[in-house]
């Protein structure tokens, strides 16, 4: 069948339109991975993970910062998700028709639009001016509440997408609430909630803003939560700010190490959409 | 349109032979309001035991509501309401007394859409066995084939029953929902449009399933498709804005109706 010339030239020029936009927009992408692996390439040795930051004019890694940052990460993850899966929950299954879920919706909107330097400076004056010193605990705390919302919000939405007839078919064999939530609901949304969640880690991973008002950084080990921590993001931000060239390198091997990393996230992300909510 | 007292009489003249033995459904003066909207008006009628009832209507006269009601699925959502009284063994499962878990227990639900939990053929079974009572892994097991053979999916199934539900075929899913709902060994079993989903060979399957299936239980049908309803039933409900217009033996309803509304109907001049 001939397809008119008109509409082919069409198809061609949407096509090519569309395909530079794609281009363009990949473009940045690797540009900043480039860039970041050839300034960085001088420290991306094993030394980057083994050795301490290092004064000016001597050579090292971030094994430190890497740590700080798994750690705050981590323990925000594990304050941060269960309350954001648990609100989310609230919001989709409990308080479905009540005005408290409404307002708790909306202020949860708030929080995830605040500015993270805000939630830094709350959780200075909170923790870290409370017990006198910057610490770990103080950053988690902060990267938690960045999490929080996201995850309140994937929860909340991955669970409407559950179809009401599935809770009926639960509710419909006599089966509570919590039952229905916990065995049918949450299977059925599981890798989409898991994937707002990883989102969230994605998120926090890169915050400074609030890790500078909070766990400062540390120059040398420390494994200790309740005292001043190195982490990845501020460790980037002093070193580019530094004049010293091999502080430089170091920051820029960070920044590529980050950039990976949740580059890694976002492809497991996209890994575990596929897998598929209930279709 | 206050002529339901007539038609209250005409039941009850019509249907004196109806057993009211374990599993009738008694109802009473049903009114029932999606927040403003009346779906339901003054529903006196019984559904005998072990047969098969079929509820046919144009849409939104009310059908669905009326199984929607029978196991108070409704009350999920607030802004729907019922009233009257509707008698199973002699108790009003409307009475916000009446324990819902019981009552569920009582009556099972068969949707539409097949809802297969997102787990595997086996969980999806013995689920709610599981929550009423402690079986051993033997006993859990032999309910669970019981389930399955009595709703005609065993051979099927034996050999992969820890595989996912959803990896079935829609017949496959929707017989299973039927068999999650009777392990439980409900004495009431509400099918809203059950098939309306499926492929002909697999509708086929569910129907003589419901055929074989309204000796041991009470079944209520709702369906869009009046040719199933006279193959499957053995009475009719017609129903038409909400009231009940005509109920009776399903060969008289579809062969000599009394009202002209029904006549127009299974006639096909609306709807």
């Amino acid at each position: 069948m001939a397809v008119p010339v008109r509409r082919r030239a069409a198809d061609i020029t949407a096509f090519l339109f569309a395909s530079a936009a794609t281009a363009f927009g990949l473009l940045w992408l690797f540009w900043i991975l480039w860039t970041t692996l050839k300034q960085g390439a001088a420290a991306l040795t094993p030394e980057l993970f083994t050795q301490m930051t290092p004064p000016p004019g001597t050579s090292g890694g971030l094994a430190n910062a890497l740590y700080g940052s798994a750690m705050m990460i981590l323990l925000g993850v594990v304050v941060g998700a269960p309350v954001g899966v648990a609100a989310g929950t609230y919001l989709a299954e409990h308080g479905r028709h009540s005005r408290l879920a409404a307002v708790v919706s909306f202020l949860n909107d708030v929080l995830l639009s605040a500015p993270s330097i805000v939630i830094g400076l709350f959780v200075y004056e909170l923790v870290v001016v409370t017990a006198g010193h910057f610490s770990g605990y103080a950053g988690a705390l902060a990267l938690a509440m960045i999490l929080l919302p996201i995850v309140v919000r994937t929860t909340e939405e991955s669970l409407r997408l559950v179809p009401d007839q599935m809770r009926e078919a639960g509710f419909a064999l006599g089966l509570p609430r919590w039952r229905v939530t916990s065995q049918i609901i949450y299977k059925a949304a599981l890798s989409a909630i898991l994937t707002g969640i990883l989102l969230g880690i994605a998120r926090i991973a890169g915050e400074t803003a609030p890790l500078l008002f909070t766990a400062l950084n540390n120059q040398f080990w420390s494994a200790n939560l309740d005292g001043p921590l190195a982490n990845l993001p501020v460790v980037i931000f002093q070193y580019a700010m530094s004049p010293y060239d091999e502080w430089h390198t170091l920051a820029w091997a960070g920044a590529f190490v980050l950039t990976t990393f949740v580059l890694i996230l976002n492809l497991l992300v996209r890994l575990l959409a596929r897998k598929g909510t209930y279709r | 349109m206050n002529d339901t007292g007539t038609l209250i009489r005409i039941e009850t003249e019509q249907t004196p032979d109806l057993p009211t033995a374990p599993g009738a459904i008694v109802m009473h003066d049903l009114n029932f309001r999606y927040g403003k909207v009346q779906a339901l008006r003054d529903v006196t009628m019984t559904v005998p035991a072990n047969a098969v009832t079929a509820i046919i209507g144009p849409s939104g006269c009310g059908k669905s509501t009326l199984l929607r009601t029978i196991n108070r699925i409704y009350e999920l959502y607030p802004e729907q309401h019922a009233s009257g009284e509707i008698l199973i063994d002699g108790r009003n499962v409307l009475d916000r007394r009446y324990p819902l878990s019981d009552l569920r227990r009582l009556v099972g639900m068969v949707f539409q859409k097949p809802t297969p939990f997102p787990s595997s053929i086996r969980a999806n079974v013995g689920f709610a066995l599981t929550y009423y009572q402690r079986l051993s892994k033997s006993e859990l097991n032999d309910r669970i084939e019981d389930a399955l053979r009595q709703a005609a999916l065993w051979d099927e199934v034996k050999d992969k029953l820890n595989q996912s539900a959803l990896s079935l075929s829609g017949g496959q899913q929707q017989r299973l929902c039927i068999a999650r709902a009777i392990a439980v060994k409900p004495e009431i079993l509400l099918l809203d449009e059950a098939t309306s989903a499926l492929d002909p060979i697999s509708t086929a399957k569910v129907e003589e399933l419901i055929h074989e299936l309204s000796e041991r239980f009470t079944i209520v049908i709702v369906t869009h498709n009046m040719q199933q309803a006279a193959r499957v039933s053995r009475r009719t409900a017609f129903f038409h804005l909400g009231e009940l217009i005509e109920f009776g033996k399903t060969s008289d309803i579809f062969t000599n109706p009394r009202e002209q509304r029904t006549k127009d109907y299974i006639t096909g001049r609306f709807g």
